[in-house]
């Protein structure tokens, strides 16, 4: 029996020491990582000037085009990510103020997101591999149940968002492999036009007073950043359209832009308008709010 | 105990049919009645009757169908005097729920496993050993090959009706892997468990893929069903005494049972049939036993021929695995239809956002550690097994599907 326990005891050592040798491996290789997706590029960046930078989920990565901003004199990048919660976005803009960019406006989606005070699990895996490294991200999940598990146990990140942070992606990220998330300053064109077009449903969704969105507020104020919040469009067969004006209930300060593009021939789906509609959006809102700059 | 105090040979019979009957009527009950009522419905509805049948709300006890077939293995034995009653309620019980093989298998046998319960066990250092290793292949097997093949194999299977030739083909082998590191990686979790507490199970599979006809693979898929089924069922029916025809009817009835065993569907008994379609030229042949034997590879022709018939014989079994792993048995018919017709051969990128080239190349490498490990229990032991330990740990964490946790398959049976 003595035998057998020393045997077990060898074994958990060998596991313990592949955990921490996984991990050190694995951290190293994202670290060297600049360009696999937002987060990485957030992450390995410093001191960025930014006229504009748009936050939010896919109806950012999809709608809003930084080229119109910065053929008009602006610097922007689109930091939209398909799938982000407020949640994320908030800890994108911590990162980008911990990183000393200079952010002079913030345009931020907020209409389907304040429906929930949930997260995404698929973005929130994105920053693990930076769990360690960063105080910021470590604070902003200081709540969450796994919290400790993530700190202490070597590997446990990876394993828990194996997903998204696991081998495959580590092996990509490895070999350097390029994505097209930081392509076109970050903006992601739908090229196809799904058809017939499915109604979304709405019925469901109620706005919500939504903790991301209040520290977003606060981060904005405390950092001297323009915060411009918004609607962005989405089709007009959407059911329960009347969930548009009931965000204006919760947060009176949210511009209304749902309805800048209208028809169907500007979307990709019901919930995302294709090229062509994210060009005219992204026209007609900087025509809205921000004049041409001269060019220098 | 009634049927070993019997004194005539009806009265034995009588207890015999008796036991039977309780042990399959639960299982009937659990597994079947809904399966017979709404096919009898429907035979109703064929003929222009209408019927509308009580069904059952009962949630399905797990590894009903194991401990069912333990239970009858240890009537029939005391029937036919291979062993004693067990007048001991708590070795009888724990032969009946020993925890390593209750909801998965091996279907032991009270022949193997009651004498092993009933002595007194010693620790065995080197048997212990052997179960840890074997639990980590087991957990190999599971989590890295059988959960990563089963996320492409259910995104190929739930859309097969947008998938090319080349994805359904694919999706195929990808769904024999799955069900073959699943249940083959619980079997070896179990033995492994088994062998901590110095018990040996029976063996369960003998690398079923390096078959070299549907005979052989038969011989080590599943080998404790495979053998009960031989021994209780096919033997009892006259198993291969009599003529052709006599023969071919005790195979169908073989492997239609099993086909049945695995789930009230007809998907699972025309899986069956299928089997014992590939089964029949081999019997009728002569041919049935040509594969018993050990084989080497070299560079020669006969070596050549052998890696034909292996991967011929997979195959097959793939494509039966369709009618398995499919919902009804249209979707099976219309996925193999399409997977003949579409003649597209290109990678398609899946709406889970990957390629599945990269788990072809897992998949390759697992075939070769098998292949070179096919004469021992796991890859393991022997030679630098720290190293390998190591690396299956390592396999295990980095290679492993964890977020997205899959069940064994063979839980719902």
């Amino acid at each position: 029996m003595k035998q057998f326990i020393q045997f077990l005891f060898k074994g958990l050592a060998i596991l313990i020491l592949t955990m921490i040798l996984l991990d050190v491996l694995y951290t190293t290789v994202y670290m060297q990582s600049k360009s696999r997706n937002k987060i990485s590029y957030i992450f390995s960046s410093k001191d960025k000037d930014f006229d504009v930078v748009f936050l939010g989920s896919s109806r950012v990565n999809n709608h809003f085009v930084p080229k119109i901003f910065n053929d008009q004199g602006y610097k922007t990048f689109n930091f939209g990510i398909t799938r982000s919660r407020l949640e994320e976005s908030a800890l994108m803009l911590k990162l980008m103020v911990e990183n000393n960019y200079k952010i002079e406006n913030l345009i931020l989606q907020v209409d389907l997101n304040i429906n929930t005070n949930d997260h995404s699990e698929a973005i929130r895996s994105l920053f693990m591999p930076y769990f360690h490294t960063s105080k910021t991200i470590r604070n902003h999940y200081k709540s969450i149940p796994e919290y400790n598990k993530l700190l202490y146990i070597p590997f446990y990140r990876y394993l828990h968002y194996d997903t998204r942070v696991g081998f495959r992606e580590f092996y990509q990220t490895a070999i350097q492999k390029r994505t097209n998330s930081l392509d076109r300053d970050g903006f992601y064109p739908l090229m196809t036009d799904k058809r017939p077009m499915v109604a979304a449903d709405l019925s469901k969704y109620y706005p919500k007073r939504n903790k991301a969105y209040e520290e977003i507020k606060a981060i904005c104020k405390a950092n001297n950043i323009n915060l411009i919040a918004m609607t962005t469009p989405m089709c007009m067969e959407t059911i329960n359209r009347d969930y548009f004006n009931h965000i204006n209930k919760v947060y009176p300060e949210i511009r209304r832009f749902e309805n800048l593009v209208t028809e169907d021939k500007y979307f990709s789906t019901c919930g995302h308008m294709n090229k062509c509609g994210a060009e005219k959006f992204t026209k007609e809102v900087f025509n809205l709010l921000f004049k041409p700059k001269s060019k220098p | 105990m009634k049927i070993e105090k019997s004194k005539t040979q009806s009265e034995r019979k009588m207890w015999l049919w008796l036991c039977i009957s309780i042990n399959l009527g639960f299982l009937g009950i659990f597994k079947y009645y809904n399966f017979f009522a709404t096919s009898f419905a429907e035979l109703l509805q064929g003929f222009g009757l209408s019927a509308s049948p009580i069904l059952l709300k009962l949630i399905l006890p797990v590894g009903i169908s194991f401990y069912t077939f333990h239970g009858l293995s240890y009537i029939i034995d005391i029937y036919y005097k291979r062993i004693k009653s067990e007048k001991n309620f708590v070795d009888y019980s724990l032969f009946v729920s020993y925890f390593p093989l209750l909801v998965a298998g091996p279907i032991e046998r009270a022949t193997h496993l009651l004498p092993q319960i009933k002595v007194r066990r010693k620790f065995k250092f080197e048997k212990a050993k052997e179960g840890i290793y074997q639990i980590v292949w087991g957990l190999v097997k599971k989590v890295v090959i059988a959960d990563s093949c089963a996320i492409y194999a259910n995104e190929i299977f739930d859309n097969y009706s947008t998938m090319n030739s080349l994805s359904l083909i694919l999706g195929a082998i990808y769904f024999s892997f799955q069900i073959y590191g699943d249940f083959s990686g619980y079997s070896d979790i179990a033995l492994g468990t088994s062998k901590l507490f110095g018990i040996d199970l029976l063996k369960n599979f003998n690398y079923p893929y390096f078959s070299r006809d549907i005979a052989e693979f038969w011989r080590r898929w599943h080998i404790s069903l495979s053998s009960w089924f031989r021994d209780y069922l096919y033997i009892p029916l006259g198993g291969s005494k009599g003529n052709k025809l006599f023969q071919v009817r005790n195979t169908f009835i073989i492997f239609l049972v099993s086909g049945f065993w695995h789930g009230a569907n007809w998907t699972f008994i025309v899986w069956g049939l299928i089997n014992a379609l590939y089964f029949l030229p081999l019997l009728l042949l002569n041919r049935n036993r040509k594969n018993v034997d050990a084989f080497t590879l070299g560079f020669n022709i006969e070596s050549i021929r052998i890696l034909f018939n292996i991967t011929t014989t997979f195959a097959i079994t793939a494509l039966a695995w369709i009618f398995f792993r499919s919902k009804t048995i249209t979707d099976a018919y219309n996925y193999i239809i399409r997977m003949f017709s579409d003649l597209h051969f290109s990678e398609q990128y899946f709406r889970i956002e990957r390629y599945s080239h990269n788990l072809i190349a897992l998949i390759l490498v697992f075939i070769l550690i098998e292949w070179n490990n096919r004469h021992k229990i796991e890859p393991i032991s022997g030679k630098y097994s720290w190293l390998k330990l190591g690396l299956c740990l390592a396999a295990i964490l980095a290679l492993g599907v964890f977020s997205d946790y899959k069940e064994f398959i063979y839980f719902q049976f």
